[in-house]
């Protein structure tokens, strides 16, 4: 009798993969977008995904994937749910392959492997530069045949406020906001799957995408829903700055022998070379990031005091670049204006990647009966950093979970009543209501400025260096600007694609999430991974081999933090060392 | 300090898709490697005109920042373009801003594109496969078609050779070029092929390939450098085959 | 279902070339004869008269007439779904898109007058075609210009016309070849044009 009505917030790769399960396994959906799905965030990733294809000649195997995600993530990931994903890996490139995405070829026709950081054998499938872009595009066009088929119903240019719990504090559908007519509408489901993505744009200005700000995340959050190692946020070393967003510059440039370089004492001061002499300009992603932060902000020795150092490949022959990195280096001169095959590029570490996010299970269930997370807004995989090239990775095969769970819940019983007119009327009327409060603000404060504010705070303070008197420094600025925030003007008092307005409600949400993350990081004691204390330089297995699991307080609007154990059974820990070769493992 | 460096906007904006457009002018601190996005956030912070005047934020969509997501694409200087790939450094000032009209409007630069993703319905975007569980063993691909494939399938449905085509608009029901060329991806697939015939029949229906007019604006202002042109071509052979067949094999 | 547009598009596209673009020819041929003089042109359309008139009617009602008709109709309503843009865009193929364009309404109307003057009224009232008839014509300097525009104005139509087919029926794919017959053809023009003129002109020399 059950139509198996699911809602999936969120139309990213997990997003899309989930729904395929969906309708395959005869539901029906509601997707809901903030824009039209094609244009999500995951087409930003650019190298690869990774699978063990072992079709290199180097014995590869899934558990070396899975051990390397372990080891690479300082042991932080659930190693049942990371075997289950690497296991899995190769199945998905197969469906990928199937469904048309334009992978990088050998001159036999097989699918190319290249080399990604952390890992010994060749094991990442691309295409090309754009391997997230053809990924996408390929899951969105098995979507739209699904829609054509009427099983989908697209609910692009919505934005998700909350969601809607029944009596038995079940998650049974979400209210959400058309972004053009402003109309606010309850909908109900059997069960709701968010796949809303990573929260970079709390820090301002990094490598994601604007729509990348996670106030679907706190939202739920509010709403009960737990964190987990939200403090756990990766930094790319080298990102193009940029006032309206950090771009990404591959690792690949470095890996062709770009040279990283400041001034110092007038001359050229090759730090990396000096400072790791084993592996030079090639340490990995955290040494990089943190030894230009070092030079930057405790030496002061940017690029005119400015926190960049130089990128320089212009010692390369013009034509190698060319036919290494030509496309990326094309990006550099169409954002930036200048030739790095001439000039050095000037680049800073920048927020790429939020490992933690929502809590789940191994089925990607919240503690919310019948809401589940996938993708980038869940803490899974990761542990306390990613490797490159297991996002994608991740992100689809979270969803190839998370659509059959989902499509449990809505054949159980466990979920209770369908909600009535009354909840649903109710629900609707409160973010009505919120929405019109919001809308009437006439304070002094402008909500981008503030946003700019926040960046800035979490930025300087929740990143590559942590240090717990500056955290909670950070704690009370966050407070502070959680309080102005009542203080914001809105000028557009239309009802008609109110983006201001919009912007308002996320940003308060980003502000409540960004206590998460500076709360999280405070207590963790220790380094691991991206988190990174000098106060207490070492891993701590015995205080923090566990999950940090961050839960909202209505009272305070502050985050609680407890720990909770986790799955890591399979590998034994050991210690996470790239200042040396790795040898044996 | 000397006078800060500006730049000078002229906008085209409309409240709501049945207003009438009005411009609002705007100056925004210069900065190196400013883009058009980069300014328009500028002008969220700080929404006052040149003259001094107060007034709403202005929309526009936009995503990545990246030129890879295809949102951004509106009217600089009389072209179609992605406004985040767009410095200021390189165009002549003032610099015009203005809604991609081929599409309805939605409010000031924000207009509605789902009509690109109907098309993509019509010309049967995607390959049929029988499920995303395992099937086969995906077939191998000849590396040089594949090379075709993935210089197509960057196509970010931005919209910028709609805009340009005169051939599309609101007077005309021409699906557009990047439509039409994304069929030609479909039908290189080894498995895409299987339905070569179907996309090629729709592609015969009205508003399709037939109302190409050769203006070649498209291939001029793709962001994404496709051979828009070459594909059309292309297409045309194989309709032209496929009408042959249509009657001589029936 | 069954792809009618596509049918009357492809056929508008032939109909361009056979019969418009050979009678186009033809024009330019026979009136260059007025270089040689009264007498040449003379002879040339005397020629012509040699086909019997019940032959030459079929042939000028179904080889001209409906063809003609069928491409300045159809080709109008293609015209009118174009918004031209060259002053946006300012490519030569643009351009050349929107000349097409213009040049089709104004032949549009040119074919009109021509035909409904020459043909029906003098032609067809029994005066016959002849050197001194267009001389008196041609006298008239509005006339003149008209009737130069037209014939310049049907060339530029036909050898683009020429090149897009190439592309429309998929010969010329790659844009080196596009290029390449593009510029042949307005080659073509510019001679065919220039003929016309120096014939024209020798209306106007003695």
């Amino acid at each position: 009798m059950s139509k198996k009505n699911i809602i999936v917030v969120g139309g990213g790769l997990s997003g899309l993969m989930a729904a395929i399960k969906i309708c395959e396994a005869g539901g029906e959906l509601k997707l809901f977008s903030y824009c039209p799905v094609k244009r999500s965030h995951s087409l930003c990733a650019q190298g690869g995904i990774n699978a063990c294809m072992n079709t290199k000649g180097q014995n590869d195997t899934t558990w070396e994937h899975f051990d390397d995600t372990v080891y690479g993530g300082d042991f932080l990931a659930d190693q049942t749910a990371v075997k289950g994903m690497c296991e899995t890996a190769p199945k998905l490139i197969k469906m990928f392959d199937r469904m048309g995405v334009p992978f990088t070829r050998t001159a036999e026709g097989v699918l190319d492997l290249r080399n990604f950081g952390g890992q010994k054998n060749k094991r990442t499938v691309f295409a090309g530069s754009t391997t997230g872009q053809q990924l996408l595009y390929a899951l969105d066009e098995q979507v739209r045949k699904w829609e054509v088929k009427g099983k989908v119903k697209k609910y692009e240019f919505w934005e998700f406020i909350k969601i809607i719990k029944n009596d038995k504090n079940v998650c049974r559908g979400i209210v959400a906001q058309n972004m053009n007519s402003m109309e606010i509408e309850a909908f109900s489901a059997d069960a709701v799957i968010l796949a809303t993505g990573g929260p970079g744009v709390i820090f301002g200005r990094c490598t994601a995408s604007t729509i990348c700000n996670g106030s679907a995340v706190s939202a739920v959050y509010q709403q009960g829903a737990e964190i987990g190692n939200s403090e756990f946020i990766q930094i790319h070393p080298t990102a193009i700055p940029g006032s309206d967003k950090n771009r990404l510059m591959s690792e690949a440039c470095r890996g062709e022998g770009g040279r990283v370089w400041t001034y110092k004492d007038g001359k050229p001061w090759y730090f990396l070379e000096t400072m790791y002499p084993a592996y030079g300009n090639l340490v990995p992603r955290d040494i990089a990031a943190r030894a230009i932060y070092d030079v930057c902000v405790n030496q002061g020795l940017g690029i005119n005091g400015e926190n960049r150092v130089y990128l320089d490949l212009s010692h390369i022959p013009a034509e190698y670049l060319e036919r290494k990195l030509g496309g990326i280096l094309e990006m550099y001169s169409e954002f930036v204006g200048d030739d790095p095959r001439k000039v050095p590029m000037q680049i800073y570490p920048s927020v790429h990647y939020s490992m933690g996010g929502i809590w789940v299970d191994t089925k990607h269930n919240t503690n919310i009966p019948a809401l589940l997370a996938s993708g980038e807004c869940d803490y899974q995989y990761h542990g306390a950093n990613r490797l490159g090239a297991n996002s994608l990775l991740s992100a689809a095969y979270s969803g190839t979970i998370s659509g059959p769970e989902a499509i449990r819940w809505s054949e159980s019983d466990e979920i209770g009543d369908e909600l009535t007119d009354v909840q649903l009327a109710a629900a609707k009327q409160a973010c009505v209501d919120d929405f019109e409060s919001i809308i009437s603000m006439n304070g002094i404060e402008n909500a981008h400025e503030l946003h700019h504010e926040l960046g800035d705070l979490m930025n300087k303070y929740c990143t590559i260096v942590r240090v717990n008197k500056e955290l909670d420094y950070c704690m009370d600025e966050l407070k502070k600007i959680l309080a102005r925030w009542n203080d914001i003007g809105v000028s557009d008092k239309g009802h008609w694609a109110n983006q201001e307005a919009m912007f308002v409600r996320q940003l308060r949400n980003m502000i409540l999430y960004a206590m998460v993350i500076c709360k999280a990081a405070r207590m963790r004691d220790e380094s691991r991974g991206a988190h990174y204390k000098p106060e207490f330089p070492d891993r701590n297995d015995e205080k923090f081999l566990k999950t940090t699991i961050a839960s909202y307080n209505t009272e305070t609007h502050e985050p609680e933090i407890s720990y909770r154990d986790f799955d890591h059974s399979l590998i034994k820990p050991r210690p996470r060392r790239y200042d040396v070769a790795k040898g044996g493992k | 300090m000397s006078e800060q460096k500006t730049v000078h906007f002229i906008i085209e904006r409309q409240d709501s898709p049945d207003s009438k457009p009005y411009t609002e002018e705007f100056l925004v601190p210069y900065r190196p490697a400013l883009n058009v996005v980069a300014a328009l956030m500028e002008i969220q912070k700080k929404p006052v005109t040149k003259d001094g005047k107060k007034t709403t934020p202005v929309v526009w969509e936009c995503n990545c920042l990246e030129k890879v997501c295809g949102a951004c694409m509106m009217v600089i200087n009389g072209k179609a373009r992605q406004a985040c790939a767009t410095l200021v450094d390189q165009i002549p000032q003032p610099i015009r801003l203005a809604p991609a009209r081929t599409f309805p409007v939605i409010r000031d630069l924000q207009i509605d594109r789902s009509v690109m993703f109907e098309s993509l319905k019509r010309i049967q975007g995607w390959v049929e496969i029988d499920g995303s569980w395992e099937v086969n063993t995906a077939p191998i691909q000849n590396p040089y078609t594949a090379a075709t494939a993935y210089e197509i399938s960057h196509c970010m449905t931005c919209g910028c050779c709609l805009e340009a085509c005169p051939n599309v608009g609101p007077q005309s029901d021409f699906i557009g070029p990047a439509p039409t060329v994304q069929a030609y991806l479909f039908n290189l697939n080894p498995l895409g092929k299987f339905d070569k015939e179907k996309r090629l029949n729709a592609l015969m229906e009205k508003g399709g390939i037939t109302s190409c007019g050769n203006s070649q604006n498209c291939v001029e202002v793709c962001p994404k450098d496709i051979k828009l042109t070459t594909y059309l071509a292309q297409l045309n052979r194989d309709v032209n085959k496929q009408a042959l067949k249509n009657i001589f094999n029936k | 279902m069954f792809h009618v547009t596509f049918y009357i598009r492809r056929l508008h596209s032939i109909c361009g070339i056979v019969p418009m673009g050979l009678f186009l020819l033809e024009h330019v041929l026979t009136n260059a004869e007025a270089l040689g003089g009264p007498a040449a042109f003379n002879e040339a359309i005397g020629k012509i008269a040699l086909i019997p008139h019940d032959i030459m009617l079929v042939i000028e009602i179904f080889g001209l007439a409906i063809p003609f008709l069928f491409h300045m109709i159809y080709g109008l309503y293609i015209a009118l779904q174009a918004k031209n843009n060259p002053s946006q865009y300012g490519y030569t193929r643009n351009w050349q898109f929107a000349l097409q364009r213009w040049t089709a309404i104004f032949l549009f109307v040119f074919l009109i007058i021509h035909v409904v003057d020459l043909r029906i009224f003098t032609k067809g009232g029994g005066t016959p075609i002849s050197y001194a008839l267009l001389d008196q014509m041609f006298n008239n300097m509005g006339w003149f210009i008209l009737y130069l525009a037209g014939m310049i104005a049907a060339i530029f139509h036909f050898c683009n016309g020429v090149t897009t087919l190439c592309m429309t029926w998929g010969i010329a794919k790659g844009p080196r070849i596009q290029t390449f017959i593009g510029r042949v053809m307005m080659l073509v023009c510019v001679l065919l044009s220039l003929v016309t003129i120096a014939f024209m002109a020798a209306y106007k020399m003695h």
